[in-house]
């Protein structure tokens, strides 16, 4: 049973490629119904699946694809010419045959679909009364499997011309049957010998029997599919095989040249990837900080070529697995000339389809949902925008519409653009039909951008065509497509002309699993929002916020920019000072733009998209999580959530003062707390001793690390600090960068004691943040009076 | 060795005595006990994936304040509970004993702020009763009662307590 199983894998694999040729083939074929070459693709594929579907039992099929193969072999010999009603029943019966295989994907068996009256038909073509029997049982199996055998035979050997097995006696078969393998194990021994006398080993067959002919049948349906490597027919050989010559030698390089694999191996790969990233990205840091640490020693330069090709390796292998998993975009492109043609019928227009660049490469889960999306995109060309041929005729444009489909890459995303040279869009037309759905109002009408109007076909609730029509409507709009895109991180753009046609571009990011971010901050928490939504950034001052109808908006060069506060979105405590600028970052999402107000703007860095999991899914505004190189977690912004929301932010709170947090009044001396920060108790004393008689509040820290817990505890407020550069594990300068990264200390008054003296220290120092110097020794009065003056001690307590 | 580790290590081997007794039966359940506010509560040693010290999480807005966050397991990003907010209590603040319980069922995985661990337990399922009338059902997290000697141990439900309920 198994192997039964594993033939049929292969059979559905091979049946379900072939099939998806097919289509297009098929189409093409109307085109050019002289085209021998392609009527004999499309006649070995019905021949290949109906060989391999007899023999696995499948009747149904069986039956279906033998009065297919029926009706393209007369036209192969010429007999009868392809007309567009012969075309609709021969696709007709290739959707069929699509169903059926789908069918025996899902149950294993082909039953449940009628395939009589297409079958009917067909026979009809071929000149046959239209009456034919259609099995419900399976035929006896030896006879099926011998069928399949003679059918086999006679593909293979191409010089034979069809005989009627149909109506042979069960002796006749018999005898053909005899005949064809006995010409079959002639020509394998022929290349058996050709093979030994070229030197490769061939194990020995054994006799003829009953084994070897089932062999052959499963070996058949794969030497079919590609031109026949014997001989062809005379009368066809001229023109066939100088062509068939070329498919012939390319496809057995290519069966070499690819392996299946299951596509859990490869997104475990890109898991793993994902891992080293981050690994990596915290190997930078770490690195970043030893150079800090330990600049001008000799071994940083080892490091440093160590981590450089770490993260040169890593990049690449990350690059070289996101290929692996990357499929043409032509597997979705192929189903379209199919549909168009269709459509084109049904329609009553005359629509031709251009595709090009549909070898560019997209990650396969994006290729996966691009699908839909485009299927509605051009069904409403279709159906909207290319014009009838007469009223094409009145316009002088020539009858026959033009749809292009086209692909190509631009820097990290994909471009997918459809362009139509139908009727355009109107943008008044489309503002006064918004109108009258209440979807904008008369003011916004009056200030839209043609873009913007253009833009409103994709609002939920639009729809253009006067009536709702099969083709287009189903009740969803094309909001459905953009919720689609911007799912994939996508954007749309739209341009039209009237009369002269419009333009959708899709611009698409090449995976989902790792993009480039930007990373903000607020307060004390990090974001990050996909670059591929940001526009720019800018640094303003507040006083550049203006607030008009309860919404904070700035001027961003002639335009007015509505602004949301990240804060407000994300429910950040304000416990922090807010300085006087802030940066805006402006986010694009197709032509909605929204200026995002954040404290910080901390850099560029490549991500990998983690998921929060079921416990935390859904929450709005958030697209998932990333781990950082130093191990935290940052949430990625979900910026087309984001856009939703922050239309139901009212003004922000950014100008609010805070209150409180530092700036309580001092009543008595030690209201004032100090913290000494030294890892030699001596010296800790030493100060102690110099500050006690002021009578402000001492807290010691034995080290960087114990002085930023106390400081992260929030048990005091620090009004000043004494700082030791010398110390184990976190030394004086990294202490005072910590502390500065924390904006309720920014504004701490750091004081450096130390023995080091040199002027490159005291730069240091300057740098990490300090903003006194003392060198040891010095004498108690002098370091009392630097702390009075830092902490603006006030006279009266002394 | 001093004179506590040998009390302690004497008094493990008791307790395996007692255990191999216990073990013998089938019927016996093993859970691990921690403290939150006043109260022992237990969770089936088979749930736990491990038990850490506490570290730094990311705060996640628009839940409810119990869920303190997400944190980093080795590359995972797990959603952290406090369970004092969680059963009502006032939160306090993270001392040494606080610990983080990583818990599993199914796929389901969260990580659990406890204020201290007590002891793995292994305990006769006789001795575990139902959850009290009034909590019972299918909605409480309650699984059962535990009675030891001198104490009784609130036993939970470990799939209620990942399941999300806002």
């Amino acid at each position: 049973m198994d192997e039964f199983q594993e033939i049929l894998q292969d059979f559905l694999v091979e049946s379900f490629e072939l099939v998806e040729k097919l289509d297009e083939d098929l189409v093409e074929l109307e085109s050019n119904p002289e085209d021998l070459e392609l009527l004999n693709g499309i006649f070995r594929v019905a021949h290949t699946v109906k060989g391999a579907s007899s023999f696995l039992n499948f009747d149904v099929l069986t039956h279906l694809t033998h009065h297919m193969e029926d009706v393209l072999n007369r036209a192969r010999h010429g007999e009868l010419v392809i007309t567009p009603d012969i075309m609709d029943v021969i696709l007709e019966s290739v959707d069929l045959m699509k169903q059926l295989l789908e069918q025996i994907r899902d149950t294993s068996s082909d039953g449940g679909i009628d395939v009589s009256a297409c079958v009917a038909r067909l026979d009809k073509i071929t000149g046959g009364s239209g009456e034919v029997e259609t099995p419900v049982v399976a035929a006896p199996e030896e006879k099926s499997t011998e069928e399949t055998a003679v059918e086999e035979e006679s593909a293979a050997a191409d010089d034979e011309d069809e005989i009627d097995y149909e109506n042979m006696s069960p002796e006749e078969v018999e005898a053909e049957i005899e005949r064809l393998l006995a010409q079959r194990q002639e020509e394998d021994r022929k290349k058996r010998e050709a093979k030994i006398a070229a030197g490769e080993e061939v194990p020995q067959m054994p006799n003829p029997d009953a084994e070897e002919s089932k062999e052959e049948k499963k070996e058949a349906p794969k030497e079919t599919s590609a031109p026949a490597p014997t001989p062809a027919p005379a009368k066809q050989v001229k023109k066939e095989a100088p062509k068939a010559a070329a498919p012939a030698r390319k496809t057995p390089a290519q069966v070499e040249q690819t392996i299946r694999v299951d596509v859990k191996r490869l997104d475990h790969l890109m898991n793993l990837i994902g891992e080293l990233v981050l690994a990596k990205n915290r190997l930078i840091k770490i690195n970043d900080d030893v150079e800090e640490r330990y600049e001008g020693e000799e071994f940083l330069e080892e490091l440093n070529q160590v981590v450089s090709i770490v993260s040169l390796v890593t990049t690449d292998l990350q690059i070289a697995v996101m290929k692996t998993r990357m499929l043409p975009i032509g597997k979705v492109f192929n189903k379209f000339p199919r549909m168009i043609r269709d459509l084109s019928r049904e329609l009553n227009k005359k629509i031709e389809l251009v595709i090009s660049g549909e070898d560019t490469e997209l990650d396969k889960s994006i290729v996966e949902e691009i699908g839909d999306p485009l299927v509605h995109i051009i069904r409403n060309s279709c159906d909207h925008g290319i014009e009838s041929p007469e009223e094409r005729a009145l316009k002088g444009k020539p009858e026959m519409g033009t749809i292009a489909l086209k692909a190509y890459n631009e820097g990290n995303q994909i471009v997918i653009q459809i362009d139509d040279d139908g009727k355009g869009l109107d943008p008044d037309m489309l503002k006064s039909k918004s109108l009258e759905k209440g979807i904008i109002t008369e003011k916004e009408a009056d200030t839209m951008s043609d873009k913007d109007a253009f833009a409103l076909i994709f609002k939920p609730g639009f729809s253009t065509a006067a009536q709702v029509t099969n083709v287009s409507g189903r009740g969803v709009g094309m909001d459905v497509v953009k919720t689609n895109i911007e799912k994939l991180n996508g954007m749309i753009d739209i341009d039209s002309e009237v009369g002269k046609g419009t333009t959708i571009k899709l611009k698409i990011p090449l995976t989902l699993a790792i993009i480039q971010a930007l990373l903000v901050g607020v307060q004390e928490e990090h974001y990050a929002i996909p670059l591929a939504s940001v526009l720019e950034t800018v640094r303003i001052s507040k006083d550049e916020i203006y607030t008009v109808e309860g919404k904070s908006v700035m001027r961003l060069r002639d335009d007015v920019l509505s602004l949301v506060h990240i804060g407000d979105i994300f429910e950040v405590e304000r416990i922090l000072d807010a300085s006087e600028h802030a940066y805006v970052v402006v986010l694009g999402l197709g032509t909605s733009k929204l200026g995002l107000i954040v404290d910080t703007l901390v850099g560029q860095e490549e991500i990998v998209i983690k998921s929060l999991g079921d416990y935390l899914k859904g929450i709005e505004g958030i697209a998932g999580a990333t781990i950082r190189g130093d191990g935290g977690v940052t949430l990625i912004v979900d910026v087309v959530a984001l856009m939703d929301i922050a239309k139901n932010v009212k003004v922000t709170s950014m100008t609010e003062t805070q209150e409180g947090v530092a700036s309580k009044e001092k009543t008595q001396a030690s209201d004032y707390v100090v913290m000494i920060v030294d890892d030699s108790k001596t010296d800790r004393t030493i100060m102690r001793k110099a500050l006690e008689p002021m009578g402000v509040t001492l807290v010691e820290a034995g080290d960087g690390q114990e002085a930023l817990g106390i400081l992260k505890s929030g048990d005091y407020n620090f009004d000043a600090m004494l700082i030791d550069i010398e110390m184990p594990r976190m030394d004086g300068y990294t202490l005072a960068s910590e502390i500065k990264k924390y904006n309720r200390y920014k504004n701490l008054p750091l004081i450096a004691v130390t023995s080091r003296t040199s002027k490159s220290d005291r730069m240091r120092g300057v740098e990490s943040g300090m903003v006194e110097y003392i060198t040891k020794p010095y004498s108690a009065d002098y370091l009392a009076s630097v702390v009075q003056r830092n902490v603006n001690f006030k006279a009266e307590f002394l | 060795m001093s004179d506590k580790l040998k009390d302690i290590i004497s008094k493990q081997g008791e307790q395996q005595e007692q255990e191999s007794v216990v073990g013998q039966l089938d019927d016996v359940v093993q859970l691990v006990g921690f403290m939150i506010g006043d109260e022992e509560y237990a969770v089936p040693i088979l749930s736990i994936q491990e038990i850490i010290k506490p570290f730094s999480w990311t705060r996640v807005p628009q839940v409810p304040s119990y869920v303190m966050g997400v944190f980093n397991l080795r590359g995972a990003v797990i959603p952290l509970i406090d369970l004092r907010a969680k059963f009502g209590l006032q939160t306090k603040k993270q001392s040494e004993d606080t610990r983080f319980i990583v818990m599993r069922h199914g796929d389901d995985v969260a990580g659990f702020v406890i204020d201290r661990l007590t002891m793995a337990i292994r305990i006769k399922k006789e001795n575990i009763g139902p959850a009290p009338d009034t909590v019972s059902g299918d909605d409480t997290i309650i699984d059962g009662v535990g009675k030891q000697a001198d104490k009784i141990i609130t036993i939970l439900k470990v799939n209620k307590l990942l399941e999300r309920d806002f």
